[in-house]
């Protein structure tokens, strides 16, 4: 069932801009990670290499989530959460425990984690919700969508993975946002929300595991106990300081590579690449980042309807609340909540339902183009 | 308003949201980077910088033909990282069964606010061996260089040892110290988050350059000698210790120094400091008779005495400022040199009295004695010599018999070298070269001519009573069968500490000589520190000359030449030697 319209047609200009900064971030990525992790030792497989084929992965996943017509992909998006559901049920029971959290699926020597894909998957879902039939009032535009969500947000926080969680929540007002609400929809939301807040803060920070709630503690003074909660923000913070303007040389951070730094290769790789290259690199990183945002704005606002629109609208979400959080979270200006930066980040999940993502972008912007010629 | 103008405000929003997303971050990584830069990278380089001192492996010491007396070998030290461990009190324990200390006390030092902390340091190989095996967390080794004295307890006391951290602490360990210690290089080395030490990229793979080798004087083979043959006679006599230096006259060079009791420099810390010192240099002792030598030495050179001119000797008992001064035989009249090879205290005191105090005091200092000789080793002391202006009126009469007037067993050495050599006080020394890593030579040392204190004559006329000494006088047991001996026995009074009197049962037995007198190859002086058994020195020192002299001689290849006669040994029975 292959389009035969993006067939034969080379990459336009904007295109090959696209995937150019993908590919740029990509490698920024790759490097860091080598960097970190070089030196230890053990006969695996070494992380670099395997992000390798993460991205490879992630290409195939990017090549199939561009060839398809993405109408055709959205009429799959309810199967597709029926599973991912089944997935986060089975990760409950039988998933691996690493760190507190039980988010993976061993396969074999990997593991797979479900709910890195669900980000995707709902953007697919909510989009087909919204596109499919004129949603009227508050109930059928906020009320419905926010209980399709809530069985996987629910699964995920209960895994727990706060990250992906608040991701879920991120996708989901982006979207609304979109579609658009009516002022008194809103205002009906917003004083809900008040009157509902001290019951929700009550159940939210009940339900909150002691490191969680640990994390949002010290964000408010992580200098008060480095060798305690705050360390990992604190230690951030002193690996990108200490790069200062022209950074520490590739393998030159040593808050990152005598391991001060935790999670160099995850959750703080921006940091490492903060270090090693100084706050000019981190301009040029930067530029790279806002570079795919404003191509990828540009992709949503020129969609030729509204199913397209909408997925564009959650891919830039799900991507631009992942770096901002990341970044936020690793220069000390938000918790940690542990959201792997996009693209960079080491991760297979991530990477693949990432580039996947990103495939859609990609797909959504040649469909546009079909309408005319 | 039509689609395309919400489009474009909807798209002038989103992006103007967007770019100030994006404004906020770079702000707060321009506060982090540029603005806190400082700050922030000093806290980075407290993390993981710690400047240490590398130095270079410690120089080896070896004898005069090469052999490794003292070297440095890389042992395990143990240290601890109290913030990485669990389960301090476990780990203590598991450490305790190796190391044989309490566990209480390595619990202590786990649980310290503190990234890293010394456990035990320098261990046996084996102790390490069975510590990696049993990897435990937060537990780690790293080889250190450890001083080691292949020799044992060999030579220790000139030897010295160093310290824990390679500092050398006493003998040529530490006066070398500047030659032995590696060259010192300030690196700043790296330490990950496990407070493991890492060093940084791009050191030089080589470091700071070793330490400079020593090459000594002493000869292994007659320091074995020296030790043993003291270790013995102090056994055999009960003594508390004693002293040998053996000293090549021509040069001044220490040819060996033996101290008993003897310690192990590689297990110095259970030993009291006490039993360190190098008392061939560090304490003076009331020599005795051996003085008379020099005594004997001023008044040939002062032509008041020739080896002829007789002395009456009182018939063995002679009051001088009211105190009576006995002779151990009884004698009417000896020719001087009878006075010094029957060790007559009345002949000396009357040829000091003939010389006075000016001329006495003038010689004996002229010999070295109330000066450091300036050998190099540390802690030498200058022994005493009173000023004439000091003396009582027994004063003369005292020093002239060995009292009131206290050396050392290297100034004795020395002195009697001077006799030996033809009158060419010598500077006494220990190490000869100085190597650098790469073999080249950095500091010789050879003989160094301090003045001269008598004439070839005197010195010449002074062997050939000595001679007698050996040959037909007290010195009897000296004697080595086949070589000329010169010598001169001695034996002091103690000042018991408790009367501070003279006492009648601490004595200290000496006997200094050289050997083969026509042409001296080892000045030997033997001192033994209050025998119980027997207090002469004839007795106790005489017979360590001997067995030291009768060994050394074809060691260093001396022949015999004098045709062998029939020789009394002390037991009246005859040695023939071939």
């Amino acid at each position: 069932m292959i389009d035969r319209v993006n067939e034969g047609r080379g990459l336009d200009s904007f295109e090959r801009m696209f995937l150019a900064v993908i590919v740029a971030i990509l490698s920024i990525g790759v490097l860091s990670i080598y960097s970190v992790t070089y030196a230890q030792q053990g006969g695996r497989v070494p992380l670099y290499a395997k992000q390798l084929i993460w991205i490879l992965m992630g290409g195939a996943a990017f090549v199939a989530m561009l060839v398809f017509d993405y109408h055709k992909i959205s009429r799959l998006s309810y199967l597709l959460y029926a599973i991912v559901l089944v997935l986060l049920v089975v990760v409950l029971v039988a998933g691996k425990t690493s760190r507190g959290a039980q988010r993976w699926i061993p396969i074999g020597p990997f593991a797979f984690q479900p709910s890195e894909f669900a980000k995707l998957v709902l953007i697919l879902v909510l989009a087909s919700y919204y596109a499919n039939a004129p949603r009227h009032g508050w109930l059928q535009r906020v009320v419905l969508p926010g209980l399709i969500m809530m069985p996987g947000l629910l699964l995920i926080l209960k895994q727990p993975d706060l990250g992906s969680g608040l991701s879920f929540l991120a996708i989901y007002a982006a979207m609304l946002l979109v579609v658009g609400m009516r002022s008194k929809a809103l205002g009906v939301l917003l004083l809900f929300s008040l009157m509902l807040f001290p019951f929700a803060w009550e159940a939210v920070w009940g339900s909150l595991h002691h490191y969680q709630r640990d994390r949002i503690m010290t964000f408010v003074d992580p200098a008060h106990d480095p060798g305690g909660k705050g360390y990992h923000g604190l230690q951030s913070r002193i690996a990108i300081g200490s790069g200062e303007l022209l950074g520490k040389g590739l393998y030159g951070g040593t808050q990152s590579q005598l391991k001060f730094l935790p999670e160099g290769h995850t959750d703080f790789v921006f940091a490492v690449f903060a270090e090693e290259w100084g706050f000019l690199g981190v301009l040029v990183l930067l530029a790279l980042f806002l570079g795919l945002m404003m191509l990828s704005l540009e992709i949503a606002m020129k969609a030729k309807d509204v199913l397209g629109a909408l997925l564009a609208a959650g891919v830039i979400a799900m991507i631009g609340f992942c770096v901002a959080v990341n970044i936020g979270m690793t220069a000390g200006m938000l918790p940690i909540v542990g959201i792997p930066l996009p693209l960079m980040s080491y991760g297979g999940s991530a990477t693949v339902s990432i580039m996947a993502a990103l495939g859609l972008l990609l797909n959504i912007k040649r469909r546009r183009l079909t309408l005319f010629y | 308003m039509t689609g395309t103008d919400s489009h474009r405000g909807r798209r002038i929003v989103v992006a103007f949201v967007l770019m100030l997303g994006f404004a906020v971050v770079i702000f707060r990584l321009f506060t982090l980077q540029v603005l806190q830069a400082a700050e922030l990278t000093v806290k980075a380089e407290r993390q993981h910088r710690k400047a240490v001192t590398v130095e270079g492996e410690r120089g080896t010491i070896y004898d005069r033909h090469g052999k490794v007396l003292a070297i440095n070998v890389d042992v395990p030290s143990v240290f601890g990282v109290p913030s990485s461990l669990e389960n301090p009190s476990g780990v203590a324990r598991d450490l305790a069964r190796v190391l044989h200390v309490r566990a209480d006390e390595i619990e202590k030092k786990l649980k310290q606010e503190r990234s890293f902390v010394w456990i035990a340091r320098k261990l046996d190989p084996e102790q390490g061996r069975r510590l990696e095996g049993m990897s435990l967390e937060g537990i780690g080794t790293v080889m250190e260089g450890r001083r080691f004295y292949p020799k044992g307890p060999l030579l220790s006391h000139v030897l010295g040892f160093a310290g824990m951290d390679g500092q050398g602490l006493e003998g040529i360990e530490r006066r070398y110290e500047p030659y032995l210690r590696g060259e010192k290089q300030i690196v700043v080395l790296q330490r990950d988050a496990l407070g493991r030490t890492v060093f940084p990229k791009g050191l030089d793979e080589q470091g700071p350059a070793a330490g400079h080798s020593v090459m000594l004087t002493i000869d292994e083979v007659i320091q074995y000698m020296a030790e043993k043959e003291l270790e013995e006679a102090v056994t055999a006599t009960g003594a508390k210790g004693g002293v040998v230096v053996v000293m090549e006259p021509r040069t001044g060079a220490i040819l060996a120094m033996a101290v008993n009791p003897r310690f192990d420099p590689n297990a110095v810390r259970a030993i009291s400091a006490d039993r360190w010192r190098n008392r061939a240099l560090t304490d003076a002792y009331e020599p005795g008779s051996t003085m008379k030598v020099f005594v004997a030495a001023a008044a040939l050179e002062e032509k008041v005495m020739t080896p002829g001119t007789l002395v009456y000797v009182e018939n063995g008992q002679m009051v001088v400022a009211n105190t009576v001064i006995h002779d151990h035989e009884k004698a009417g009249w000896m020719t001087f040199a009878q006075v010094i090879q029957r060790s007559s205290n009345i002949g000396s005191v009357k040829t000091a009295m003939a010389l006075g105090e000016d001329r006495v005091y003038r010689y004996l200092r002229a010999f070295g004695f109330g000066e450091r000789t300036e050998i190099d080793l540390p802690g030498e002391g200058a022994g005493l010599v009173k000023e004439p202006q000091d003396w009582g009126s027994r004063s003369l009469s005292s020093i002239a018999i060995g009292q009131e007037i206290g050396v050392s067993a290297v100034q004795l050495a020395t002195a009697l070298s001077a006799v030996a050599n033809g009158g060419w006080l010598m500077k006494p020394y220990i190490v000869s070269e100085v190597r650098d890593a790469k073999g080249r030579v950095v500091m010789q040392a050879g003989p160094q001519v301090r003045r001269r204190p008598v004439s070839p004559e005197t010195a010449l006329t002074l062997t050939g009573i000595l001679e007698g000494v050996v040959a037909h006088g007290t010195g009897s047991k000296a004697a080595v069968p086949g070589y000329r001996v010169a010598g001169k026995t001695g034996t002091a009074q103690k000042i018991d500490p408790q009367t501070g009197a003279y006492s009648a049962s601490l004595f200290v037995g000496s006997f200094v000589g050289f050997v083969p007198a026509e042409d001296p190859r080892m000045a030997i002086v033997v001192v033994i520190d209050e025998p119980q058994t027997e207090a002469w020195g004839g007795v106790v020192a005489a017979p360590v000359f001997q067995r030291i002299a009768e060994q050394a001689l074809p060691y260093l290849g001396v022949s015999p030449h004098q045709p062998i006669k029939l020789a009394m040994n002390a037991t009246g029975g005859v040695l023939q030697r071939p």
